[in-house]
C-alpha cells in the first residue's frame, strides 16, 4: 500500500467516522463535516455544468457555427435574474420554457406509457392458460388494482359498496406497505454495511501495514 | 405581459412535444424543431442546478458577512465550494490537478471526502430504522398486525440465513411470497399508486400548460 | 417500573450498539448461506445472455454516492457480463452529483480487466441536465444531446459512436437506479421507442417495479443488495453484494428480534398497567 492510499483510506475513514459521530449526539466534528459536505457538493454542480453544460453544449458548438445556441444560453442566464426582485419575473420565461416543455413530454408519457399498459396488463383473461396459479393471481391482481384506486378516491364518502371496497383496499394496502418496510429495512441496512466494510477492511486494514 | 408570456411560453413548449409525439422526428420539420427544443431545455436545466449554487454561496456569505453565530461553519462551506469549483473550471492542459479527469482535486475530492460523506449520512438511516421498528412497530390492530406480518415475512425471504429458515417449513415458500406477495398483492397496489399518480401527473401537466397552474412562477 | 417498561425506555444508543455488532460480527466470524435465484434477477441475466454477440448495450449509472453500497455492485456485476459477452458499452447518467465520475471510475477498472479499448468497446456519454428532455431528445440524436462524451471528444471521433445515431441502434438498456427515472425509462423509452429496458434499482423502490414486470414493460429485476448478489452469483463474479449478505441476514434477524420485543415488552406492560388501575 503506497502512501498516497493510505492518506486517502485515512481521509475517508476520518469523515466518515465524523458523520457517524452524529449517533452518540450533535457535536462540533459532525458540524464540520457537514457543511464540508455542503460545499463539497455545490462546487461539484459548479464543475459539472461548466464542463457539461457551459462548455460542450454551448461554448463548443456555438465556436463551430452553431450560432442559435445563443438563445438557450440567455434563456439560461435570465434563471439569474430571481436574484433582484425588480426584474425577477423575467426568470419565469425560462421556467416556464422547461415546465411546458416537461409538461408536454409528461402529458403524452404518463398516459401512453404508464396508465394504458397498466390498465392493459390488468384485464388478465381467468382461462388463459397458466392454471390455478395464473388465475388465483388474475383476481388478486384485478382486485387489489380496484380496491386501491378506489381507498385513494376520496371524491365520494367511502360508504356502502365503496366503503366495502376501500376496506377491502386497506387490507391489500398494509400487505404492500409491509413489504415495502422489509425492502426499506433492506436497503438502508446495505447502505451501513458498505461503510462498515470499508472501516474494517480498508481502514483498520491499512493498521496492519503501519505496525 | 408579467404572467401572459410565460404561459404562452410554456403551452407553445408543451405543444410542440404533444404534436411531434405523432408524427417521425426524421422526416417532418416538426420533428426537427422537436429535437432543438430537447436540446435547449437541457441547457436551460443545467442553469437551475447553479441557480442553487449561487443561491447556497449568498446565504452562507451573508452569514459569514454578519459573523453571524457559528458563522466558522458557513466559511467553510464557502471555502468547500471555491476548493471544489475553481480547479474544475480551469483547463486540464495547463496541470493534472486541474479539470475532472482522475487525479485530479476535483476527482479526488469527489471520491474521499464527498462520497464517503454522503454514503455514511444514508448509513445511519440503518440505526434510526432499527430503533422505529423497536418503538413503533406495533400489532396494535388487525391492520398493522398485517402489516407487521408481511415486513417480517419479507425481511426473512430477502436474506440467506431466512430463506434458509422458510424452507425448513416447505421448500415453495420462498417461491410463494415472490408470486403471492410481491407478484400479487404488491404488484396490484403498486399498480393502482402508479395508475393514480400518472393521471394526477398527467392532469397536472394539463393545467401547466394551459397557464392554469402558475405555482411555478411564484410571486408577484 | 416492570422490566417491561425499563426495555420501552431503552436507550436508542443501546439498538445502535446492538445493529453496529451485527455487522460487524460476521466480519469476524466468516459464515456462507446459499443465495438461491429469483425469477426476476435470472430473466435479466437471460435477456443479456441471449443478446447477439457485439449489440450496443446502455447502461446507465443513474444514482448518487449515497446507495453506492447497493447500485455498485450492480453496475460492476453488468459490465462483467456485457463485457464477457463482447457488447458495446454506452455508460451514461441523469444523475448530477457524482454520477458521471462514478461512471468513469467504475467503467474503466472493469474495462481493463477485459482489455477493452475506450472510444471501440464502451464510451462514457456523461451527464446533461433535465433527464425527461435527454431521454426523449435521444431517440431522434444522441449526438444532438450529448455533442461529445464525457471527456470532450466528439462522438463523430469514436468509432463505436459511428453506427450508433438513436434508440434504434440499441439492443437493450439497463437501468442501474436509486430514483425515480426509472419511471421515465419505461414511460418515454421502452413505451414510445419500443428498447427493453431492465433494471438494477435499491430496495426501497424494488417494489414499486413489480408492476412493470408484471405488464412486461421491465425486462428484469435487481432488487437491492439482494439482488445485486443473485446477479453476482450468475455472472460468476462475486463481489461485494455476496460478501454483504450474511451482515444483511444478521441485521434482519436482529431487527424481527427487536420488533417482536418491543410487541411483548408493549402489551406485557399495557396488561401490568390495566392490572394495576384495577387495584
Amino acid at each position: 500500500m503506497s502512501a498516497v492510499e493510505m492518506i486517502q483510506i485515512w481521509v475517508m475513514a476520518f469523515f466518515t467516522l465524523a458523520i457517524f459521530s452524529f449517533l452518540y449526539k450533535d457535536n462540533p466534528v459532525y458540524r464540520v463535516a457537514e457543511h464540508i459536505f455542503a460545499g463539497l457538493s455545490a462546487g461539484y454542480y459548479v464543475g459539472l455544468i461548466w464542463k457539461s453544460v457551459i462548455i460542450q453544449q454551448l461554448w463548443e458548438p456555438m465556436m463551430a457555427g452553431s450560432w442559435w445556441l445563443i438563445i438557450p444560453g440567455l434563456l439560461g442566464a435570465l434563471m439569474f435574474a430571481r436574484f433582484w426582485e425588480k426584474i425577477s419575473w423575467v426568470s419565469r420565461i425560462s421556467l416556464a420554457f422547461v415546465m411546458g416543455n416537461t409538461a408536454g413530454i409528461f402529458l403524452i408519457s404518463q398516459l401512453h406509457g404508464l396508465v394504458l399498459p397498466q390498465i392493459k396488463a390488468t384485464m388478465l383473461p381467468l382461462g388463459g392458460g397458466g392454471g390455478l396459479t395464473a388465475a388465483l393471481l388474475a383476481i388478486i391482481i384485478v382486485l387489489g388494482v380496484i380496491s386501491t384506486l378506489i381507498y385513494f378516491y376520496f371524491s365520494k364518502e367511502h360508504k356502502g359498496a365503496l366503503g366495502v371496497t376501500a376496506k377491502v383496499g386497506i387490507w391489500f394496502i398494509m400487505i404492500a406497505f409491509g413489504a415495502h418496510f422489509g425492502y426499506t429495512v433492506m436497503a438502508r441496512i446495505s447502505l451501513l454495511i458498505g461503510r462498515v466494510y470499508f472501516l474494517w477492511n480498508d481502514w483498520l486494514g491499512s493498521l496492519a501495514h503501519i505496525f | 405581459m408579467r404572467t401572459v408570456v410565460p404561459v404562452i411560453i410554456a403551452f407553445l413548449s408543451g405543444f410542440i412535444m404533444i404534436v411531434a409525439f405523432f408524427f417521425n422526428p426524421d422526416k417532418t420539420i416538426l420533428g426537427k424543431i422537436e429535437s432543438e427544443v430537447l436540446v435547449w431545455v437541457t441547457i436551460v436545466g443545467g442553469f437551475t442546478l447553479l441557480l442553487g449554487v449561487v443561491s447556497i454561496t449568498r446565504v452562507n456569505w451573508q452569514a459569514v458577512k454578519t459573523k453571524k453565530k457559528g458563522w466558522i461553519y458557513n466559511f467553510l462551506t464557502l471555502l468547500s465550494i471555491f476548493v471544489m469549483a475553481i480547479p474544475a473550471m480551469l483547463p486540464s492542459s495547463w496541470s493534472p490537478f486541474f479539470g475532472d479527469s482522475s487525479g485530479s482535486v476535483y476527482d479526488w475530492l469527489f471520491n474521499y471526502i464527498d462520497a464517503p460523506m454522503m454514503g455514511t449520512m444514508f448509513a445511519m438511516l440503518a440505526f434510526y430504522i432499527a430503533s422505529a421498528a423497536f418503538r413503533a412497530f406495533r400489532a396494535r390492530n388487525a391492520e398493522a398486525t398485517l402489516l407487521l406480518l408481511t415486513a417480517v415475512l419479507v425481511m426473512l425471504w430477502r436474506i440467506p440465513m431466512g430463506e434458509a429458515f422458510l424452507r425448513l417449513f416447505s421448500d415453495s415458500l420462498p417461491q410463494m411470497i415472490n408470486n403471492y406477495v410481491m407478484n400479487g398483492v404488491n404488484l396490484a397496489v403498486q399498480r393502482g399508486i402508479l395508475i393514480g399518480a400518472a393521471l394526477g401527473a398527467a392532469s397536472m401537466s394539463l393545467r401547466i400548460m394551459l397557464g392554469i397552474e402558475r405555482t411555478y412562477m411564484g410571486k408577484g | 417500573m416492570s422490566i417491561w417498561d425499563k426495555i420501552l425506555q431503552l436507550d436508542r444508543r443501546w439498538i445502535y450498539l446492538m445493529v453496529a455488532l451485527a455487522v460487524i460480527f460476521p466480519l469476524i466470524v466468516p459464515m456462507t448461506f446459499k443465495i438461491y435465484i429469483t425469477p426476476e434477477v435470472r430473466q435479466l441475466y437471460n435477456a443479456i445472455d441471449s443478446l447477439p454477440d457485439s449489440s450496443v448495450v446502455m447502461l446507465t449509472f443513474d444514482y448518487y454516492p449515497s446507495t453506492l453500497a447497493e447500485t455498485e455492485p450492480m453496475s460492476v456485476a453488468a459490465l462483467n457480463q456485457l463485457f464477457q459477452k463482447n457488447c458495446k458499452v454506452l455508460t451514461l447518467t441523469t444523475v448530477p452529483l457524482g454520477g458521471p465520475s462514478i461512471a468513469e471510475r467504475v467503467t474503466r477498472k472493469i474495462a481493463k480487466k477485459y482489455h477493452k479499448v475506450y472510444g471501440v468497446d464502451y464510451v462514457n456519454l456523461g451527464y446533461k441536465a433535465n433527464y425527461v428532455a435527454v431521454l426523449k431528445g435521444m431517440g431522434t440524436s444522441i449526438e444532438a444531446i450529448y455533442p461529445t462524451d464525457n471527456s470532450g471528444t466528439p462522438l463523430s471521433k469514436l468509432p463505436m459512436m459511428k453506427h450508433i445515431k438513436n434508440y434504434n441502434d440499441i439492443k437493450f438498456i439497463f437501468v442501474v437506479s436509486d430514483n425515480g427515472i426509472v419511471d421515465y425509462w419505461i414511460s418515454i423509452v421502452n413505451a414510445q421507442y419500443g428498447i427493453p429496458v431492465g433494471s438494477g434499482v435499491t430496495a426501497v423502490m424494488a417494489p414499486k417495479f413489480y408492476s412493470y414486470i408484471g405488464s412486461k414493460q421491465m425486462t428484469g429485476l435487481l432488487g437491492g443488495m439482494k439482488g445485486a448478489a443473485e446477479y453476482e452469483i450468475l455472472v460468476k463474479e462475486r463481489g461485494m453484494a455476496v460478501k454483504g449478505m450474511t451482515m444483511q441476514s444478521l441485521v434482519h434477524l436482529l431487527i424481527i428480534g427487536l420488533v417482536i420485543l418491543g410487541n411483548v415488552a408493549f402489551f406485557a406492560s399495557r396488561r401490568n398497567h390495566k392490572k394495576g388501575e384495577h387495584f
